[in-house]
C-alpha cells in the first residue's frame, strides 16, 4: 500500500487550515470597498499506480489548487459604464443647480419689476423728487443685481473649472497607479493571493477612473488592462506599464477641451468631467443671455431718455452705461435727471410723454419676460436633468448592488464555511488519530 | 430553484439607499409644510415657478395702480369741492348782479356791490389756482406753476396746458386725473367765448362806471353767470362719473388681486392636508424600514455559533 493515512490527513488538515484562512480573510474584508470574495478551490491529489501495480490504491490527499476570485467581468463593466453616466449627470445637475441659484438668488427678476413699478409710480407726479429718487435707487439696485448675478455665474464657472482640473489630475494619478499595477500583474504568478489582491486593486482603480470619464477597457490574459478614455474610439491613456497624460484647455466660451499629452483629442461622453463640461456650456449660453439682456436695457432706456428733457428743462442724459451684465451700471447721479417730459417742454413740466415712451419701450423690450425665460431655461434644464440623473442613479445603484451581491462577502455563508472547514480540520485530526490507533494495533500484535 | 444572491455589503448599501431616500422625501415634505411653499427652487416645477414670478410681478405693478387710483380719487375729490365753492361764489355773484340790475339802485350802491364783486373775483382766481395733493395747480393741466395769472388791471388769464394727464388704473384702463381751468370756467355766451372771471370783472367794471350802462351790463351778466354755473355743474357731474369709474376699477383691482392670491396659493402653496397625510405615511414606512433593518442586521449566524 503506497498511500499514507497520516500524510493524507495532514494534507486535509492543511487544506482546511488554508480554507479557514480564506474564510477569515473574507470575514475581515466584508465591508472593504472593492474586495471580491475569495474561495479556496480544492483538488484531489492521487497518483496512478506504479508499473505493474495499477490496481494499487495510491491516494495522497488534497491540495488547494487555486484561490478563486469570484469576480464577474460583465457586471464590473456595467458598474463602470452606469457609474460613468451617473457621475456625468450628477456633475451636470450640480453645476446647473449652482447656476440656477446664482440667477435666482441675485433677484434680477424682482429688481427689474421694481424698476418698472417705480417708473409707473413716477407717472403719478413726475416732478416729485422722492419718486424720482426711488426710480434712481431701484435702477441702481437693478444694475447691482445684474452685477451680482454676473459675478455669481463667474464664480460657478470657476468652481466647475477647478473641479474639472482636479478631475483631470485625479485621472492621471489613477492612470499611473493602473500602469504600476499592470507591471506588477505581469510579474505575479497565477492564482496566488498576491495576484488576486492586485486584481482587486486594478478593478477598484478602473471603477474610480470611470467616475471621471467614460473609459473602455481591454483585458489581457495576464490580467493587465489597456484603458482608452472617451469610449472605445478614444486614445489609450494606460497601455501596459506606460501612460499618456490627459490635459484640459479652456476654450474662449469657457468650456473645456480635453486631449492627451501625445496630442490626440478626447471627446468625453461620460463621467464627471463630461458633466462639468456640459454645465459649463449651458453656463456660457446663460451668461450670454444675461449680458444681452443688460445691454438691451441700456440701449432701450438710454435712447428714450436722451430724447426727452429732465425736470430742469435740460436735455436728457444716458441713464445707464455698460455693454454686459458685469459692466451694467447707473450713469445718472440725481433723480432730477430723469427725462420724463418730451423735448421742448419747460422746466418742472408735468407732461409725462417721454416717461410714457420709456415705459412703452420697456414694455416692448420686456426685460422681465426675458429674465423669466432665462430663469425658466435654467430651471427646466435642472428639473429635466434631475429626472435623468435620478433614473441613471437607480440604474447604477442597482448595478452596484448586483455586483456587490455577486462578488461581495455574505457573512452568513462565511459562518457556514467557518463551521464546515472547522469540521473538516477536526475530521482530519481524527483521521490522524485513527492512523495512530492502527499503528498501535499493528505494533501490539504478538 | 431560483437563488437570490446577496452579500452583507449589498444588504447594507441597499438599506442605506432605501432609508436615505425615505428620509430625504420626509424632509422635503417637512420643508414644504413649514415654509408653506411647495417650491423651494424654480427647478422643482419650472412652469409653476414662471407663473408665480409673473403673478408676483403683476401684484407689484397693480399695487402701483391702486396707489394711482387713490391719488386720482383725492385729486378729483379736491376738484369736486373746489367746484362746489365755485358754484357758491357764482350764486352769490348772481344775487349781487340781480340787485345791481334793479333800476332803483343808485351808483353809490352799485359801487359798493362792485367792491364785493372784486373780492369775489379774487376768490374765483384763487380757487382756480387751488393746489392738488402733490402741490401742483389742480386746474392747470400739466403745468408746474399756477393755472391762472392776473395782470396789472386784474384780468385773469389761463397759463396752464391744454389737458390734464391721465393715470393708468391697470389692464389698460385710464382715468383723466383732473380738469383744466378752461374746461369748466370758460363757456360760450351768444357765440362769444368768455370765462367766469372776466364776466365778474366786466360786471364790476361796468358797475364802477355807473350810469345807464350798469343795469344793461348787470342783465347781460346774469345770462353769462347762468351759463357759467351750468358749466361748473356739468363739470362736477363729469368729475363724479370719473370718481365712480375709479371705484369700478378699484373693485376690479381688488377682485383681480384676490384671484391672483388664490392662484398663487393653488400653484405655489403647500396643500397642508395632503402633505401631512403623505408625511404620516412616509414616517410609518420609515419607522417600519428602520425596525426591519435593525431586526435583519441583528440576524447573523455568528450569534448562533458558540
Amino acid at each position: 500500500m503506497s498511500s499514507d493515512l497520516l500524510s493524507i490527513a495532514r494534507s486535509g488538515a492543511k487544506a482546511a487550515r488554508i480554507a479557514l484562512d480564506v474564510t477569515a480573510q473574507n470575514i475581515a474584508n466584508a465591508s472593504t470597498e472593492g474586495y471580491v470574495r475569495r474561495t479556496a478551490k480544492m483538488s484531489e491529489v492521487s497518483t496512478t499506480g506504479y508499473l505493474g501495480q495499477t490496481s494499487d490504491v495510491s491516494l495522497s490527499g488534497v491540495r488547494v489548487s487555486q484561490v478563486v476570485r469570484n469576480a464577474d467581468a460583465f457586471r464590473q463593466s456595467e458598474v463602470r459604464r452606469t457609474g460613468s453616466d451617473t457621475a456625468r449627470a450628477d456633475a451636470e445637475v450640480t453645476g446647473l443647480s449652482n447656476v440656477e441659484t446664482a440667477l435666482e438668488q441675485s433677484n434680477v427678476y424682482d429688481s427689474i419689476t421694481s424698476f418698472e413699478s417705480t417708473l409707473q409710480k413716477l407717472k403719478e407726479d413726475p416732478t416729485d423728487s422722492s419718486l424720482r429718487a426711488s426710480v434712481v435707487e431701484s435702477a441702481r439696485t437693478m444694475t447691482n443685481t445684474f452685477q451680482i448675478a454676473s459675478q455669481q455665474l463667474d464664480a460657478v464657472g470657476n468652481g466647475l473649472h477647478f473641479e474639472a482640473n482636479a478631475g483631470v489630475t485625479e485621472v492621471n494619478r489613477l492612470a499611473q497607479e493602473l500602469a504600476r499595477t499592470n507591471v506588477r500583474l505581469a510579474r505575479a504568478s497565477d492564482a496566488t493571493s498576491d495576484q488576486t489582491s492586485l486584481l482587486d486593486q486594478r478593478d477598484n482603480l478602473l471603477q474610480q477612473m470611470s467616475q471621471y470619464g467614460d473609459i473602455a477597457t481591454t483585458f489581457s490574459p495576464d490580467g493587465t488592462v489597456k484603458v482608452q478614455i472617451g469610449g472605445a474610439a478614444g486614445p489609450a491613456i494606460v497601455n501596459g506599464g506606460s501612460t499618456d497624460a490627459l490635459t484640459a484647455a479652456t476654450a474662449a466660451d469657457g468650456t473645456i477641451t480635453f486631449s492627451t499629452a501625445s496630442g490626440a483629442s478626447v471627446a468625453l461622453s461620460g463621467g464627471s468631467l463630461a458633466g462639468q463640461n456640459l454645465a459649463l456650456g449651458k453656463l456660457s449660453q446663460l451668461h450670454g443671455d444675461l449680458d444681452a439682456l443688460a445691454a438691451n436695457i441700456v440701449t432701450t432706456v438710454n435712447s428714450v431718455q436722451t430724447g426727452g428733457v429732465d425736470v430742469d428743462g435740460n436735455a436728457g442724459v444716458a441713464m445707464f452705461s455698460g455693454t454686459d451684465a458685469a459692466s451694467f451700471s447707473l450713469a445718472l447721479t440725481n433723480g432730477s435727471q430723469i427725462a420724463t417730459a418730451p423735448a421742448g417742454a419747460a422746466a418742472k413740466s408735468l407732461d409725462t410723454t417721454n416717461l410714457d415712451s420709456l415705459r412703452n419701450a420697456l414694455g416692448n423690450a420686456d426685460p422681465a419676460g426675458k429674465m423669466d425665460s432665462i430663469l425658466f431655461d435654467v430651471s427646466s434644464a435642472v428639473s429635466g436633468r434631475t429626472v435623468t440623473r435620478d433614473a441613471l442613479k437607480t440604474i447604477s445603484d442597482s448595478a452596484k448592488t448586483t455586483l456587490a451581491a455577486q462578488s461581495g462577502v455574505d457573512l452568513d455563508s462565511e459562518a457556514v464555511n467557518l463551521v464546515r472547514y472547522q469540521q473538516a480540520f477536526q475530521a482530519s485530526g481524527r483521521v490522524m488519530q485513527v492512523a495512530s490507533n492502527i499503528f498501535d494495533t499493528l505494533i501490539g500484535i504478538r | 430553484m431560483t437563488t437570490f444572491a446577496t452579500s452583507t455589503s449589498a444588504f447594507y448599501s441597499r438599506s442605506t439607499l432605501d432609508l436615505t431616500s425615505l428620509r430625504a422625501q420626509a424632509e422635503k415634505l417637512q420643508t414644504q409644510i413649514s415654509s408653506g411653499n411647495r417650491l423651494t427652487t424654480s427647478s422643482d416645477d419650472p412652469v409653476a415657478a414662471s407663473r408665480l414670478r409673473a403673478l408676483s410681478r403683476t401684484d407689484t405693478l397693480s399695487k402701483i395702480d391702486t396707489d394711482a387710483a387713490n391719488r386720482a380719487t383725492s385729486d378729483l375729490n379736491l376738484a369736486d369741492s373746489a367746484m362746489t365753492e365755485f358754484s357758491n361764489t357764482i350764486i352769490r355773484v348772481q344775487q349781487l348782479a340781480t340787485q345791481a340790475a334793479s333800476g332803483t339802485m343808485s351808483d353809490t350802491q352799485r359801487s359798493s356791490i362792485s367792491t364785493e364783486l372784486k373780492q369775489l373775483q379774487g376768490n374765483l382766481v384763487a380757487l382756480a389756482n387751488t393746489r392738488d395733493s402733490a402741490g401742483h395747480a389742480l386746474f392747470g393741466g400739466q403745468t408746474g406753476g399756477d393755472a391762472y395769472t392776473v395782470d396789472a388791471s386784474g384780468n385773469a388769464s389761463y397759463v396752464g396746458t391744454g389737458s390734464a394727464g391721465q393715470l393708468a388704473l391697470g389692464d389698460g384702463q385710464t382715468v383723466t386725473r383732473g380738469v383744466t381751468g378752461p374746461e369748466f370756467l370758460s363757456f360760450n355766451v351768444n357765440g362769444t367765448q368768455t370765462d367766469i372771471m372776466s364776466v365778474v370783472k366786466t360786471l364790476s367794471d361796468a358797475l364802477d362806471a355807473g350810469g345807464a350802462g350798469a343795469t344793461t351790463a348787470a342783465n347781460n351778466a346774469l345770462t353769462s353767470l347762468q351759463a357759467g354755473l351750468d358749466s361748473v355743474t356739468t363739470a362736477q357731474t363729469v368729475v363724479g362719473s370719473r370718481l365712480s369709474w375709479i371705484d369700478i376699477n378699484v373693485q376690479r383691482q381688488t377682485a383681480m388681486a384676490t384671484s391672483r392670491a388664490t392662484e398663487q396659493k393653488d400653484i405655489g402653496g403647500t396643500d397642508i392636508t395632503e402633505a401631512f397625510t403623505r408625511l404620516q405615511e412616509l414616517s410609518t414606512v420609515l419607522e417600519a424600514s428602520q425596525a426591519s433593518f435593525t431586526k435583519l442586521s441583528g440576524l447573523s449566524l455568528f450569534s448562533m455559533l458558540s
